[in-house]
C-alpha cells in the first residue's frame, strides 16, 4: 500500500538517481545534460528525507497506530519524550535515521565543492550509490507500513493503544545512545567514498575531503559507544560497562580502525608516499566494519541480548559487505601492485613510519581479536550447528587476547607520541628499559591483580593457555602507562611553548586525546579488577528500617519500599470533568471511565459507584448488584440526570478494564554503611513491563577519583524478601574523565582550521 | 618497505593462528550444544522434549527443563554457581531427566511454558505437568531444597 510516507521515499530514490545518472555522465561521456540538476536535486533530497524523519516523529507523537511501526513501539500513555524516541526504537526507524544522515552529508558535499572537480564528483557517486541502497534498505522495511498490510488486520479498524516500549528502552540513555550511533554510522560514507575514489585513480585531495567527517565520525560514534557504556552502567545491571556484548563490540571495530586510520592519515597528510594504501584501505575497512556492525544487529545470526531479531534485510547487507570488502580488497592490492618499488634510503626498522606503521598494525589487530571473538562462534553455528563459547566465560576470551597488545600499543605511544631523529638512540633505550620493565611486572605475584579473575568460577575451566595468559600480573600495564604518560607531558608542553595559535591548539587537543586514553585504560582496569561484590544478599521485608550486617563490615537498611506505575492510566471516553462542566449536552448519550474509587450497593435497588478519572470524579447509578471493587477500572455509558446537585450517569452498561500500568516499578531505598559509617543511600528499582524487566541499581558515585561508587543491584521483591547485591566500583571516575577528555581533545583538534595550501 | 612488509606478514601469520587455535579450542572445549545435546554446567542436557518425557515416564523420574540463552550474562553464572554446585549437580545427573532449551531456538516451547527470558527451570513429571518453576538465577540455597522436594515427590508416587 502507497502510504504518504512510502510516496516521499519511493520519490526520493528517484531523484537521487537521477542525481547519480547526471553525476556517472558528466564523468564518464563529460555530457552535461543533466549536469544543473545534480546538486537542486541532492538537495531536494535531503530535504525530503528531513520531511520524513519528521512527518513520522509526528505519526509517533500523535499515535496513530495505524503504521505497524508505530503500533509496535508506542503506546499513548508514554510521555512526550518516549514518543519521539520511539522513532529510532526499532530497525525501520534506524535505517531512516542513517539514510537521512547520508544525505545530509551529501548534500554538504554538493554544497561546499560544487562537484568541480573530479574527485567531489567521484566521491560523490559513491556517497549516492550508498545513499540510494540505503533507501532501498529504508523502503524494504519501511517505518511507513500501515496495519492494513498485515494479514489479520481487518480494513477501518485502529487499534486503541500500541503496545509499548520495552521497558528497558525507557530512560535517558535511549533517547541518546542510538542517534548518536546510527549518526556515526552514517557520516563514515564520505571518507569512505573518498578512499574508495583515491584508490581507483590515484586522486589527490581525498584524505583533506574526509578529514572533518572521519572526525566527526570518530567523536560521534566514540561518544555514542561510551554512552552505551554508561547506559550499562547505570541502567541495565548488566556487572558494569563493558560486557562484550556481540552488538557492543560490534560497534566499537569499526571505532578501532577509524582510530588507525586518523593515525595513517597524521603522516600521509605530510607525505603523500607515506601510507599511500594503508590510510585508504583503513578507512574501507571502517565503513565495511559499520555495514558488518549493522549485521550483528540486525540479521537475527547473532545471539546478542541486544540484537533487533530475525529481518528481511539480511542478506542485502551481508551481499553489501561482500561487494565492498572485495572491492576494496582488489582495488588496495591493484594499487600495492602498482606502486613503483621506492628506492628510498632504507632507514632500518627505528623509523618514524616504520613505529607508526607497528602502531597501525596494533589497531588492526585489537580490531580484529574483537571481530573474530564475535564472528568465530556464529560461523560454527552455521557451518556445523554447533553452539560453542569462545571461553569458558566470554569476557575472558576479549580480556586475554586484548591485554598484552594494549601494552604494546602503550609502548608505541610513548616512542612515537615525541619521536624526534636526533634523539632516536636515547629514546630507544629509554624503550627497552620500559619494555624490559612490563615484562618484569608481568611475572609478580599479587592476591587478585591479574589478567583473569582467579576466584571466578569460570577460572578453573580456563584451558592452559588461558590460564597461563590470564595469569599475568597487571602490574605490568604501569611501566608502560607512566612511560606514555610522560611522553604526552613532553609534547604537551613542547606545543605549550609554541607561539603559533594554531599550531599550539592542535598539539593540545592531541595531547588531551591521548591523556584520555590512559584514564580510560587506568579506570577500566583498577575499577574492573577491584570491584568488591556481594551477591545474594536477602533482606526479609519485615525487617524494614533495621540496619543488617551483610557481612565483610558493610551494612545495609533498606528504609522504605514501594510499587508504582511508570506511566498514567489513560481513559477512554469523555473526561469527567468536561461532563461535569456541560451536563445537559450529555443527557442522551456518554461515555466515561475511570477507576473505581468508591461504591455503594443497595441490594437489588442499584449500585452507586464513584469513577474517578485524571480530570475529576462523579457518580454513576447501575441497575441492580453489580459487583465491584475498588481500584479497578470500570467504562460506563448511559445518559446524565442532572437534576441533582450533582450531576449522575444513569448507566446503561459498564465494562471492567485494566487499570494497572503497563509498566509497575518496585523501588527500595536504601542505606549502605560500612564499618557503621554511612557510605551511600539511594533508591534501587526493578522495573517490570514490556519485552522483560530491567534493573535499575542504587549509584552512590564517589566524588575522589579513586574512590568506590557504591553500587546495589534489586532484583525485585521474591519470597517475602529483598534480593540485593552490593559492589563498591573503586577508580570508575578515571574513565568517565576519559571519555570527557575524549571529546575535549578531538573537538580542539576538530576547530583548527587545515594549514591554507601553498602557506 | 622491506620493513613494513616483514611486518605485516608477521602480524598476518599471528592474526591467522591465533584465529585457527581460537577456533579449534571452541570446537573442542567449549561446546555447548550439537544437534542432540547441550552441554551446560558440566552437565548433559537433551535438546528433545518429546524423548525426554518418553524417557522420564520409563524411568519414573522427574523432568528438569532449563531454560538458557548464549547471550544470558546471569546463565554463565548460574550454570556454575547453582547447577555446578556438587551436591545439585549429583541429584540432577542420578535422579532427573534433564532437557535444555535454548531461548534463541525453542520458542515455541518456551511461549508455552510461559517462559520470557534466561535463565528458568521447570520441573516436569512424565505426562508433562509442570510441578515446579524456578526463576531467574537463585543461588545453591535456594535451589537445592527444590530439587530434593520434587524427586522425592516423584519417587513417592
Amino acid at each position: 500500500m502507497m502510504t504518504f510516507g512510502n510516496a516521499i521515499l519511493y520519490t526520493s530514490l528517484a531523484i537521487s538517481a537521477i542525481a547519480l545518472i547526471g553525476l556517472l555522465l558528466k564523468d564518464r561521456k563529460n555530457n552535461e545534460l543533466l549536469t544543473k540538476l545534480v546538486s537542486p536535486a541532492i538537495i531536494i533530497v535531503a530535504g525530503l528525507l528531513t520531511f520524513a524523519y519528521l512527518l513520522l516523529t509526528y505519526y509517533f507523537v500523535a499515535s496513530d497506530f495505524t503504521y505497524e511501526y508505530v503500533w509496535q513501539y508506542s503506546s499513548r500513555d508514554l510521555p512526550l519524550i518516549y514518543k519521539i524516541s520511539g522513532t529510532w526504537a526499532g530497525q525501520p526507524g534506524t535505517y531512516l535515521l542513517w539514510v537521512w544522515v547520508i544525505f545530509l552529508s551529501a548534500a554538504w558535499l554538493a554544497q561546499t565543492t560544487k562537484h568541480a572537480t573530479p574527485l567531489a564528483r567521484r566521491t560523490q557517486i559513491i556517497t549516492l550509490a550508498i545513499g540510494v541502497y540505503f533507501i532501498v534498505l529504508t523502503l524494504i522495511q519501511t517505518p511507513f507500513k500501515s496495519i492494513y498490510e498485515l494479514a489479520d488486520v481487518p480494513p477501518g479498524f485502529v487499534p486503541a493503544d500500541g503496545s509499548g516500549l520495552n521497558a528497558l528502552l525507557i530512560n535517558f540513555w535511549m533517547i541518546v545512545h542510538p542517534p548518536l550511533m546510527f549518526i556515526g554510522y552514517a557520516t563514515i560514507t564520505i571518507p569512505f567514498a573518498a578512499a574508495i575514489v583515491y584508490l581507483l585513480t590515484k586522486e589527490d585531495g581525498w584524505e583533506e575531503l574526509g578529514r572533518q567527517w572521519a572526525r566527526f565520525t570518530w567523536l560521534i560514534l566514540g561518544m555514542g559507544i561510551a554512552v552505551g557504556g554508561v547506559w550499562a552502567y547505570v541502567v541495565l545491571g548488566w556487572g558494569g560497562f563493558w560486557a562484550w556484548d556481540p552488538v557492543e563490540t560490534a560497534s566499537f571495530i569499526p571505532w578501532l580502525t577509524l582510530t588507525g586510520f586518523m593515525h595513517a592519515a597524521a603522516l600521509h597528510r605530510k607525505n603523500k608516499t607515506t601510507f599511500s594504501i594503508a590510510a585508504p584501505m583503513l578507512a574501507a575497512v571502517t565503513f565495511i566494519l559499520v555495514l558488518y556492525a549493522a549485521i550483528v544487529v540486525r540479521s537475527g545470526l547473532f545471539n546478542s541480548v541486544h540484537a533487533f531479531g530475525d529481518t528481511s534485510t539480511g542478506t542485502l547487507l551481508i551481499s553489501s559487505v561482500i561487494i565492498t570488502g572485495v572491492v576494496s580488497l582488489v582495488l588496495g592490492m591493484r594499487r600495492y601492485l602498482e606502486e613503483p618499488d621506492k628506492v628510498e634510503e632504507d632507514k632500518g626498522f627505528w623509523s618514524k613510519t616504520n613505529i607508526f606503521y607497528v602502531t597501525l598494525l596494533l589497531f588492526v589487530i585489537l580490531a580484529f581479536i574483537s571481530f573474530w571473538g564475535i564472528t568465530y562462534p556464529v560461523f560454527i553455528q552455521l557451518t556445523q550447528g554447533f553452539k560453542v563459547n569462545v571461553a569458558s566465560d566470554t569476557k575472558n576470551f576479549f580480556n586475554v587476547w586484548s591485554y598484552p597488545f594494549t601494552i604494546l600499543l602503550m609502548l608505541a605511544l610513548g616512542f612515537c607520541l615525541n619521536y624526534k631523529e636526533s634523539e632516536k638512540e636515547k629514546r630507544k633505550k629509554t624503550l627497552f628499559i620500559v619494555a624490559a620493565l612490563s615484562i618484569i611486572a608481568m611475572f609478580l605475584r599479587t592476591e587478585t591483580f591479574y589478567v583473569l579473575d582467579h576466584s571466578s568460577p569460570f577460572w578453573v575451566r580456563e584451558p592452559q593457555i588461558y590460564k597461563l595468559m590470564g595469569s599475568i600480573s597487571v602490574i605490568s600495564i604501569f611501566p608502560s602507562l607512566i612511560y606514555a604518560t610522560a611522553a604526552i607531558y613532553q609534547y604537551l608542553s613542547g606545543y605549550l611553548k609554541l607561539g603559533n595559535a594554531r599550531v599550539r591548539i592542535k598539539g593540545i587537543g592531541i595531547a588531551i586525546v591521548h591523556i584520555a586514553v590512559i584514564f580510560t585504560l587506568f579506570g577500566a582496569i583498577i575499577s574492573s579488577n577491584f570491584t568488591y561484590t556481594n551477591q545474594g544478599i536477602n533482606i526479609p521485608l519485615e525487617e524494614k528500617g533495621v540496619l543488617l550486617d551483610v557481612g565483610d563490615g558493610y551494612g545495609i537498611k533498606v528504609v522504605d519500599y514501594s510499587t508504582r506505575s511508570l506511566t498514567e492510566t489513560s481513559y477512554s471516553g469523555t473526561p469527567i470533568a468536561d461532563v461535569l462542566a456541560n451536563p445537559s449536552l450529555f443527557e442522551k448519550d456518554v461515555t466515561i471511565s475511570g477507576k473505581v474509587t468508591n461504591f455503594n450497593s443497595s441490594g437489588s435497588h442499584g449500585t452507586l459507584v464513584e469513577l474517578t478519572d485524571n480530570s475529576g470524579s462523579m457518580w454513576v447509578v447501575f441497575e441492580g448488584n453489580v459487583p465491584v471493587t475498588v481500584n479497578s477500572g470500570l467504562t460506563a455509558s448511559g445518559r446524565i440526570m442532572s437534576g441533582f446537585e450533582k450531576p449522575v450517569l444513569i448507566a446503561r452498561g459498564a465494562d471492567e478494564f485494566d487499570v494497572s500500568g503497563k509498566y509497575n516499578v518496585q523501588s527500595v531505598q536504601l542505606e549502605v554503611y560500612e564499618n557503621h559509617r554511612k557510605i551511600g543511600s539511594g533508591v534501587a528499582e526493578y522495573l517490570q513491563g514490556k519485552g522483560g524487566s530491567g534493573t535499575f541499581p542504587m549509584i552512590a558515585p564517589s566524588i575522589t577519583l579513586f574512590g568506590g561508587d557504591v553500587y546495589v543491584i534489586f532484583q525485585g521483591v521474591g519470597g517475602g524478601a529483598v534480593p540485593l547485591t552490593l559492589k563498591i566500583v573503586p577508580a570508575v571516575n578515571f574513565a568517565w574523565i576519559g571519555i570527557i577528555l575524549f571529546a575535549v581533545g578531538i573537538i580542539l583538534i576538530m576547530a583548527v582550521k587545515s594549514k591554507p595550501k601553498g602557506g | 618497505m622491506k620493513t613494513k612488509k616483514l611486518l605485516s606478514i608477521l602480524v598476518l601469520i599471528l592474526i591467522i593462528s591465533m584465529a585457527y587455535g581460537t577456533y579449534n579450542l571452541s570446537l573442542s572445549q567449549f561446546k555447548l550444544s550439537d544437534k542432540n545435546n547441550s552441554y551446560l554446567g558440566g552437565l548433559t542436557w537433551s535438546r528433545s522434549l518429546d524423548a525426554s518425557l518418553q524417557k522420564a515416564q520409563q524411568e519414573n523420574k522427574p523432568i528438569a527443563m532449563y531454560f538458557w540463552a548464549i547471550w544470558c550474562q546471569y546463565c554463565a553464572k548460574f550454570q556454575s554457581d547453582t547447577l555446578g554446585n556438587p551436591q545439585v549437580k549429583e541429584i540432577l545427573e542420578k535422579d532427573y531427566v534433564l532437557v535444555a532449551m535454548d531461548l534463541d531456538i525453542d520458542r515455541d516451547i518456551s511461549r508455552k511454558y510461559g517462559v520470557s527470558y534466561p535463565p528458568y527451570v521447570i520441573f516436569l513429571d512424565g505426562k508433562g505437568d509442570v510441578l515446579e518453576r524456578i526463576p531467574g538465577a537463585v543461588d545453591a540455597n535456594y535451589f537445592l531444597p527444590i530439587v530434593t522436594k520434587v524427586r522425592n515427590q516423584v519417587r513417592g508416587k
